[in-house]
């Protein structure tokens, strides 16, 4: 077990999926449900002769910041490129349901809990999506998360966090994009279709998945902030992304609603200005957007310190 | 096709060294293993499981895993291994590691 002070300033992105599960609460606090030693491997893997992994690739459990019990998702990319099968999808399911379950007996058993005293789900993506080998048990783990989002509305927030090398891409993409917040490090990057698979499909002429920077730009944390899709721009170590956890915990349950994206007529309708803006526009890179937008220097932009980049940067408003 | 199953009993010359409690080390990245590590009593022996997709290895897991334990002095312990292609090197470090972690 990792030295929890020494996570504090360990990137997030270089950190594995338990040590990000540790380091995002408070020392100590953390208590895992279903891990290692309960060897929960995958029976499908195990079916085609794959190499298992006792956790499945997900770390779950519950722990606290301050008074705050927050319970954490936090995936591992480095087993399968975190895709996510049956059983860590079930792991992600039963800890959803238990947030949602424990957000209402605090509201009927504790009505004048501080919003502090409230529960929220913390999930840390590192993911391609569905694990493939699992076929439909997979994308039914998919469902079942999403489904279960659904059902933590107006009880317990739900925060993606996404630093992560892998990203957050394919059907958990969707589910991020779902959650009430999006927090994101410079280094996280969010889409549905990974880049490699883009330019598999489309050409490299299309998109250039070796090119790093264009990558960046187009799925990383500045440009997402700067489209909408990620509320909080945060530094890159576990410490920061704690940080923001703590502030969110402190906000009335009911200010969860405006930071969605998608979820009511309105956000839709706000999501199709944004479709309507992109034909008009027919952007050929993401620098197009930000100079749309009221950026003037683009290229400034994306290398500028991360602290002046949060101070200049203007964001798109639909 | 089905995963490799390993199993087998080393035990160190002059055991003496125990783990007090349970660890856990590792992520099975590609070429890459993870430990579990539990105190059990076993006459000073180590009781080993290793699950792995490499077929036709056995004898070399064996090996490395006597010199682990010689080397460690570690008696009374049973671990398991889940394996990703890991090679000598990688598993030798790995048990270390775990190990050195444990005494943390």
């Amino acid at each position: 077990m990792s030295n929890w002070s020494a996570l504090q300033n360990r990137s997030f992105l270089e950190s594995n999926a338990r040590d990000r599960a540790l380091g995002l609460v408070d020392e100590g606090s953390f208590t895992e449900f279903v891990g290692p030693f309960d060897r929960r491997t995958s029976p499908h893997l195990e079916t085609l002769g794959e190499a298992v992994e006792f956790d499945d690739g997900v770390v779950t459990g519950i722990g606290k910041i301050g008074k705050t019990p927050v319970f954490v998702i936090s995936q591992e990319g480095r087993f399968i490129g975190g895709s996510v099968g049956e059983v860590g999808g079930a792991k992600m399911v039963g800890t959803i349901k238990a947030a949602i379950a424990f957000a209402k007996r605090i509201a009927k058993d504790f009505p004048n809990a501080e919003e502090d005293e409230k529960p929220i789900i913390a999930i840390s993506f590192e993911t391609g999506g569905v694990r493939l080998h699992e076929a439909n048990a997979g994308l039914l783990a998919h469902a079942e998360v999403m489904d279960q989002v659904q059902r933590a509305r107006g009880h317990v927030p739900v925060v993606s966090l996404i630093g992560s090398k892998v990203g957050c891409f394919g059907g958990m993409g969707f589910v991020a994009a779902a959650t009430d917040v999006v927090v994101m490090s410079e280094f996280g990057r969010l889409g549905l279709t990974g880049p490699e698979v883009i330019e598999q499909e489309m050409g490299k002429e299309e998109f250039d998945s070796a090119d790093r920077g264009l990558v960046y730009r187009t799925t990383g944390g500045r440009h997402k902030y700067i489209m909408g899709d990620c509320n909080f721009l945060v530094d890159p170590e576990i410490a920061a992304f704690r940080a923001q956890l703590a502030e969110l915990a402190k906000l009335p349950r009911a200010k969860f609603a405006e930071f969605r994206r998608i979820g009511t007529s309105e956000l839709v309708e706000k999501q199709l200005k944004g479709v309507a803006l992109a034909a008009k526009m027919q952007p050929k890179d993401a620098r197009d957007v930000w100079v749309h937008v009221g950026n003037s220097d683009p290229v400034e932009l994306g290398s500028m310190p991360l602290a002046d980049f949060r101070k200049v940067v203007k964001r798109l408003a639909l | 096709m089905a995963l490799n199953t390993i199993e087998f009993e080393c035990k160190s010359a002059a055991p003496a060294v125990a783990i007090g409690k349970p660890l856990h080390f590792g992520v099975v990245g590609s070429g890459d293993l993870e430990v579990l590590m539990e105190p059990k009593a076993l006459k000073g022996a180590v009781a080993i499981k290793v699950v792995t997709p490499v077929s036709g290895f056995d004898a070399l897991w064996q090996r490395v895993l006597a010199t682990f334990v010689e080397n460690s002095k570690l008696g009374d312990v049973s671990i398991e291994i889940n394996d990703n292609n890991a090679t000598p090197a990688v598993v030798m470090l790995r048990l270390r590691q775990a190990l050195s972690e444990a005494a943390a």
